[in-house]
């Protein structure tokens, strides 16, 4: 099992340095804000799906959206039900009523969905995430901040991949997982307590390990490997900081 | 030359009543091999940690006594500048593992990127400790996925990338298997010939007592022997006080095979020896 | 006058505190795995924030939170990034709390479960009305934020009550877990954490 929903490639994408990306990304969401309109919404997505497709990861990318497609059903039916502003009937079905106002909220809140998703896509799927935490390490986060960070994306599937052999081991001594919601609330401890208490306990074990390589010293790191930022690099980081500026000069003027 | 002095080390665990160790004194030389045994809750992990300054940093409490080792007083530096000079590996190779790099490579360089070295002098050192125990081949491997005896092999490599003067164990093999355990101390001896000092707490006396130059016994917080292998097995009080002894030197014992100098043998091949000779003594 | 490493706010920044985050957001994952495997109508996903924060203090707590949400925000689930300000507002209160006497017993510890979900609440709306105008996504709670705004009631206050329906019971229920696994654990670990220990000489 793997953390990360990152897929390994050689597109331009791919070879763009992790705070390249980071800038892509942040600038993306901020403009979902700033941008107004439902056309500069649908374009800005445009712009994502692009990026993600010439990263050749479009097609992971429907799961991520398919999944979130419940959430903007909501928004539809919510706000096209009881939005406040809403005044003009656009459909009625028996005894309820969608009113346009609140569906074309739901239209503008869905778009602000999906772009958000898409611009932090190109983050998650095209940027490998130990490789995002040295790059703000090197840049002067703390190594030990950027430890934690990426010590989660193992760990996590180390400790997920015992669950399933507890669930069995909790099983064959008789206890219940299926029945009642109060029957499947009583086995939640029992599956939990000694899964958590034994990782605390091994907490302190890989702390002094860590301890006798240095981990305290709290000093300057080094790098083994180094970073290659490409030329194209600093375009792309220009292009991206210039809409964000022309953006907000125009929300500001307009 | 003296390579670790310890006078009089006294520690108490914090909210514990009794002191962890009561005033333990040794000195150990340069290349020399160490083995230090004693039953349960007699202070061998403790004294472990204690010559890498994790007693008493990391756990607090109260202490006492002195601690050198390679020319540093423990006590009066923090762990991360006493581990330069002194490795400590323990005995879960799981956690020993950083968790934060993804393949064996990566996962040597994690203390030498901590402690600033420099490019070059890494990827020196990262390629000498892997080809020395025998993980080279295995460089591109994630490190969760290794046998225990591979994982414990790369803490190892780890904690040797600092190029420490000592090299301290605390009952590596406990949890690895017969192949991974002899793994482990062919490493160790390997490392110790060509002149690490090293100290190796362990359970699995018939080992140690076939390598260590000097074996310590602790009990109860105290050292009650310490001297090369046979001299201290011969004891007469060490079954009474848990200790245990090679399975060897107790059928030795047993059957009075004793050695010219009041000592039973200590290894299967001196007993053999032994035996051959008292049987042909017998026969003429 | 409390001594300062006994104050609850002193930063316990070492190594086993630094190395109990990671291991809280596994415990925040696992607890979403049991949850979902039981299909229990509770997120429990937030068990670790909830022990880093009752073993090593408020700043701990809130680091743990942010982590959750961070990784979990550029590794598969881009939506829980921006609620991170709700986890480290969890963590700041149980680790708060704990360190003054909350978590002493079952009665208190109940009190705290409640005051979790409070201020869960409290600082999901904004973001919750900010982002998509107050919902939250879950069934129970959308529904009666349905219904409320039928009736003209403001927007937060509709939203805010979204939200107090399905934080009570899910952070109830994480604090009273998090607690009895709290009182489990040996006495011996637990002062470790907590950093309350100094070097004596003998």
């Amino acid at each position: 099992m793997r953390l990360s929903l990152y897929v390994p490639g050689n597109s331009w994408v791919h070879r763009l340095d992790p705070l390249t990306k980071l800038i892509m990304a942040v600038v993306a969401v901020i403009l979902v804000f700033v941008l107004p309109g439902y056309w500069a919404s649908a374009a800005l997505l445009a712009v994502s799906l692009g990026v993600l497709a010439s990263g050749g990861v479009l097609r992971r990318s429907v799961p991520v959206f398919l999944g979130v497609s419940l959430i903007a059903i909501t928004f539809f039916v919510v706000q096209g039900l009881v939005y406040p502003g809403n005044q003009h009937p656009a459909l009625t079905l028996g005894p309820v009523t969608f009113y346009q106002e609140g569906l074309l909220l739901g239209l503008k809140l869905s778009l602000r969905l999906y772009n958000i998703l898409a611009a932090t896509l190109v983050l998650i799927l095209l940027t490998n995430p130990s490789d995002l935490v040295e790059s703000l390490v090197r840049r002067g986060v703390p190594s030990r901040f950027g430890y934690v960070v990426v010590a989660v994306l193992q760990m996590i599937p180390n400790m997920a991949a015992t669950t399933g052999t507890i669930m069995d081991a909790q099983r064959s001594r008789g206890m219940e997982t299926e029945g009642s919601l109060w029957t499947r609330m009583r086995a939640f401890i029992p599956l939990m307590g000694p899964l958590v208490t034994s990782s605390l306990i091994a907490t302190e074990e890989r702390a002094l390990a860590l301890e006798v390589r240095g981990f305290s010293g709290n000093r300057k790191p080094t790098f083994l490997h180094e970073e290659v930022i490409p030329p194209y690099a600093w375009a792309v980081r220009a292009l991206y900081l210039a809409a964000l500026i022309l953006a907000i000069a125009g929300r500001w003027i307009g | 030359m003296t390579v670790i002095e310890v006078e009089n080390l006294r520690y108490r665990y914090p909210q514990q009543a009794e002191p962890a160790l009561d005033g333990v004194s040794f000195s150990v030389q340069q290349g020399e091999f160490i083995g230090i045994i004693g039953p349960n809750r007699s202070g061998k992990s403790t004294l472990c940690q204690a010559l890498v300054g994790l007693v008493p940093h990391f756990y607090k409490g109260a202490i006492g006594g002195k601690v050198m080792v390679a020319g540093l007083d423990v006590h009066q530096h923090q762990v991360w500048e006493v581990c330069q000079r002194v490795g400590l590996v323990f005995q879960s190779p799981f956690t020993q593992m950083s968790g934060a790099k993804f393949t064996v490579y990566d996962e040597v360089a994690f203390g030498l990127e901590n402690q600033g070295v420099a490019r070059d002098e890494m990827v020196r050192r990262i390629e000498r400790v892997l080809r020395l125990l025998g993980l080279w081949e295995y460089r591109d491997r994630n490190p969760f996925a290794l046998s225990g005896g591979q994982m414990q092999r790369l803490a190892i490599a780890s904690v040797l990338a600092l190029e420490p003067e000592v090299l301290v164990l605390d009952e590596p093999t406990s949890q690895l298997d017969p192949a991974g355990t002899s793994e482990v101390f062919a490493a160790v001896s390997d490392l110790c010939r060509q002149g690490m000092t090293v100290v190796m707490a362990e359970h699995k006396v018939d080992r140690i007592a076939a390598r260590a130059d000097r074996v310590l016994v602790l009990h109860e917080g105290k050292s009650i022997a310490f001297g090369p292998p046979r001299q201290v097995f011969a004891r007469e009080d060490l079954p009474a006080l848990g200790v245990a002894i090679p399975p060897v030197t107790e059928v030795c014992r047993r059957l009075g095979w004793q050695l010219p100098d009041g000592t039973y043998p200590v290894t299967v091949a001196e007993a053999v020896q032994m035996g051959g000779a008292a049987r042909g003594n017998h026969n003429s | 006058m409390v001594s300062r490493r006994y104050s609850p706010w002193a930063l316990r920044f070492t190594t086993l505190t630094i190395v109990l985050i990671p291991v809280a957001v596994g415990i925040n994952y696992i607890g979403k795995l049991f949850a979902s495997a039981l299909k229990l109508p509770l997120w429990l996903d937030s068990i670790g924030t909830v022990l880093s924060g009752m073993l090593a203090g408020p700043w701990i707590g809130a680091i743990s939170g942010a982590v959750n949400n961070i990784v979990f925000g550029i590794t598969a689930d881009p939506i829980s990034f921006w609620y991170l300000v709700t986890s480290i507002a969890i963590g700041l209160v149980v680790g708060y709390l704990a360190f003054t006497g909350w978590i002493n017993t079952f009665g208190r510890a109940v009190v705290l479960g409640f005051v979790v979900a409070l201020v869960a609440a409290v600082v999901s709306t904004p973001l919750n009305v900010i982002l998509w105008e107050g919902t939250t996504g879950n069934v129970w709670g959308d529904a009666l934020y349905t219904a409320l705004m039928a009736k003209g009631w403001p927007v937060w206050l509709a939203s805010f009550l979204d939200e107090l329906v399905v934080d009570v019971p899910d952070k109830l229920a994480t604090v009273v877990i998090s607690w009895l696994i709290y009182r489990a654990l040996p006495k011996r670990l637990v002062g470790l954490f907590s950093g309350r220990n100094e070097v004596e000489s003998l």
